[in-house]
């Protein structure tokens, strides 16, 4: 597949803005969706809208196969053992509460202690605050270096007095764009016998994930990051934790008989999914896995790259460009940059390229103690996708110079 | 320049720039104009919620006007508000609580601007609007505070200081209408201090008096002008409005109304 191929798939690339050319560069906010995800919403609303594990009808059976047919495509798009390990949910958030509720309510007594990293975004970091108010946990948190990479070395200090139960950290950060040494910290928390959630609303983007091989307990994702439809998500999480879990939300779907006397619940996953599922949003998932698939293929991915290293080297040689998060190995980093302009404050920056029609983020990104610990209000974020061209960046490029110089 | 004058002048001047580059640049320049602000007075209080640059505003009340004061972090968004205070500012808490702020819709800010910069805008104008609200809602509430106990010896010496008050009020007229601003029943409270300072509360007979203005400053001079006065203060309020029946009798009979008539009107 060619890159023109590929961007003819998302015609929202070919739209204008202000009467200028669209160059959408804030993809790690959301992604575009291809036509094959809008015809698979379509197919279903308009084919076979019915309520799902429900009925005996034909159309409740066609729902029904879709939707548990996108479960089997996420176990293999993971690579995870079973389909029963997958969960899902409307999205990354969903998917962190469930497992910060649940695990809480399991496993969690007055005293123990949950890891999270400086760099997450608020949705996994807020969750763990409520779990831990809750059950009187502590939160500890696990520092970065002035480069933006995860301070490893001091885990094993952190996890010594055996305390700390569940360590949640981004994959991949959506601030600093770092791929995380997730396999390290999983070998140590593992030896301690604290287990591991991944956060992989960038990761599943940026990296092939095999949840198997990486040993983590929980990977939860979004798909409107991934191509799919919004509102929907994947919580991976190993068989024994789901069995071992109580039930989140209580509604239909998730029981096995409700009687006055009590209730028995459905087994994992059907027993986290209450109430009406994403019937026509979560099947979408299906051709989002498929052409991020595509996206890896060989002549996509390489411009990716050149991509990526013409973008990084540009601003890495801005002597204005204060850029967060540039790994010791390059080959760590995504195409993904936030950065602060010498004199210039990233709202006006995003204001202006805004009106050159180019979309970045502008911003604390969803991760102000992330902000604070860079001691900054706010950072200029542009992030890239497989679709984003060379011409693009080389666009961005020199818009943002000109921005620039109109500001200073 | 009046309120409406002024806004007319800003959508004019808007007018002349089609292109946005040229309008942000104006912005630019607005930003620069703006008087500076203390840097310790930026604290969390002043800040405006729901804009994602860092604005902070300030205001103040003179004269039974509002004066503002404020800096932003972003150069574009301290354009704006530089705007906005350029058109506010120095107007009485009613002007600005009664006001549509259509004018920025005129002058195309919000549709030029970001979702988010639009939401800034609109925190902006909001914290304007209640400073105003809450300018109004208590009117000087400092000398209410700082209401005092007077001896016998006071009042004596204070009231001659009353009359001369009321005469210095019925010098002042409002332009359109032969009657003095006391007779017409405009004002609702005169208070004296120790200090012989007079505070006085008046109202006019509609919200948008295109006069309001000038008779307030005269109105100021000419009580200031009352040997022993040492200062004046006027607060314009509009609760309760003003209405026919608050004339003098002489008032209405210089105006032909029928003075009998109105009371059983009313
Ligand atoms: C690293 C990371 N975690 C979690 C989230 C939350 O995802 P969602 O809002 O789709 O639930 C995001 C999205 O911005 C993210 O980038």
């Amino acid at each position: 597949m060619t890159i023109e191929q590929l961007r003819g798939q998302f015609p929202i690339l070919g739209e204008k803005v202000y009467g200028r050319p669209l160059v959408y560069l804030d993809n790690a906010a959301t992604s575009q969706r291809p036509l094959s995800v809008v015809e698979k919403w379509e197919q279903i609303t308009l084919k076979s809208n019915a309520n799902l594990h429900r009925a005996v009808h034909k159309l409740a059976a066609d729902a029904t196969a879709e939707y548990e047919g996108a479960r089997q495509a996420a176990a293999d798009f993971i690579g995870a053992g079973d389909a029963h390990e997958i969960v899902f949910t409307s999205g990354a958030t969903a998917a962190i509460n469930l497992v910060a509720f649940c695990f809480g309510e399991a496993f969690i007594k007055a005293g123990d202690k949950i890891i999270v990293s400086e760099e997450e975004h608020h949705s996994n970091i807020v969750p763990w605050q409520m779990m831990a108010q809750r059950k009187g946990a502590v939160l500890k948190v696990l520092p970065v270096d002035d480069n933006g990479q995860l301070r490893v070395d001091m885990l094993d200090d952190m996890l010594s007095d055996g305390k700390v139960r569940l360590l949640s950290v981004a994959h991949i950060s959506n601030v600093l764009g770092i791929v995380n040494p997730v396999e390290e910290i999983i070998a140590k928390c593992h030896k301690y016998g604290c287990a591991v959630l991944v956060d992989g609303a960038q990761g599943i983007v940026h990296q092939k994930v095999d949840v198997t091989a990486m040993g983590c307990d929980f990977y939860a994702f979004s798909g409107h990051k991934l191509y799919a439809a919004p509102g929907t998500g994947v919580l991976y999480a190993k068989k024994e934790w789901l069995d071992a879990f109580p039930p989140y939300m209580g509604g239909g779907e998730m029981i096995e008989t409700v009687r006055w006397t009590g209730t028995t619940f459905a087994k994992a996953p059907h027993k986290f999914e209450a109430g009406t599922q994403n019937i026509s949003g979560t099947p979408t998932l299906v051709p989002a896995f498929e052409i991020a698939t595509r996206m890896r293929e060989q002549s996509i991915d390489s411009e990716a790259v050149a991509v990526k290293d013409f973008v990084y080297e540009a601003l890495k040689g801005n002597p204005l460009v204060r850029l967060f998060g540039c790994p010791d190995r390059p080959e760590d980093k995504i195409p993904l940059f936030s950065f602060c302009v010498d004199g210039v404050h990233h709202e006006d920056l995003a204001l202006i390229l805004d009106k050159m029609g180019f979309a970045v983020r502008s911003g604390q990104m969803c991760a102000e103690p992330l902000m604070d610990r860079f001691g900054v209000t706010g950072m200029l974020r542009a992030s890239f996708a497989p679709y984003n061209t060379m011409e693009e960046a080389q666009m961005f490029i020199n818009a943002l110079d000109k921005a620039v110089k109109m500001l200073r | 320049m009046t309120l409406e004058e002024k806004k007319l002048q800003v959508v004019e001047d808007f007018s002349m720039y089609d292109e946005w580059l040229d309008k942000y640049e104006y912005l630019i320049e607005q930003g620069k104009n703006l008087e500076p602000f203390p840097e310790e007075s930026k604290t969390e209080d002043k800040l405006i919620k729901g804009c994602q640059s860092r604005v902070w505003l300030d205001c103040e009340m003179k004269d039974g006007k509002l004066w503002f004061k404020a800096d932003s972090d972003a150069i574009i968004t301290k354009g704006i508000i530089s705007l906005l205070i350029d058109v506010y500012s120095g107007r009485t808490p009613q002007e600005i609580a009664n006001d549509d702020f259509a004018f920025l819709d005129q002058i195309g800010l919000k549709e030029n601007l970001s979702p988010t910069r639009a939401g800034g805008l609109a925190s902006m104008v909001e914290t304007i609007k209640a400073k105003a609200a809450e300018a109004a809602a208590e009117p000087k509430a400092e000398a209410e505070a700082e209401a005092e106990v007077l001896s016998a010896a006071d009042v004596k010496e204070l009231a001659p200081l009353y009359e001369n008050v009321v005469l210095a009020l019925k010098q002042v007229y409002d332009p359109e209408i032969p009657v003095n601003i006391y007779d017409l029943g405009l004002i609702y409270e005169i208070n004296i201090n120790k200090e012989h300072r007079a505070y006085i509360k008046m109202t006019f007979t509609a919200p948008n008096c295109p006069m309001a203005d000038m008779v307030i400053s005269e109105a100021k001079t000419s009580v200031e002008d009352v040997p022993g006065i040492t200062g004046c203060d006027i607060d314009l309020v509009f609760e309760p409005a003003w209405s026919q029946d608050m004339m003098t009798d002489e008032a209405k009979v210089t105006l032909g109304f029928d003075v009998d008539l109105d009371d059983s009107q009313a």
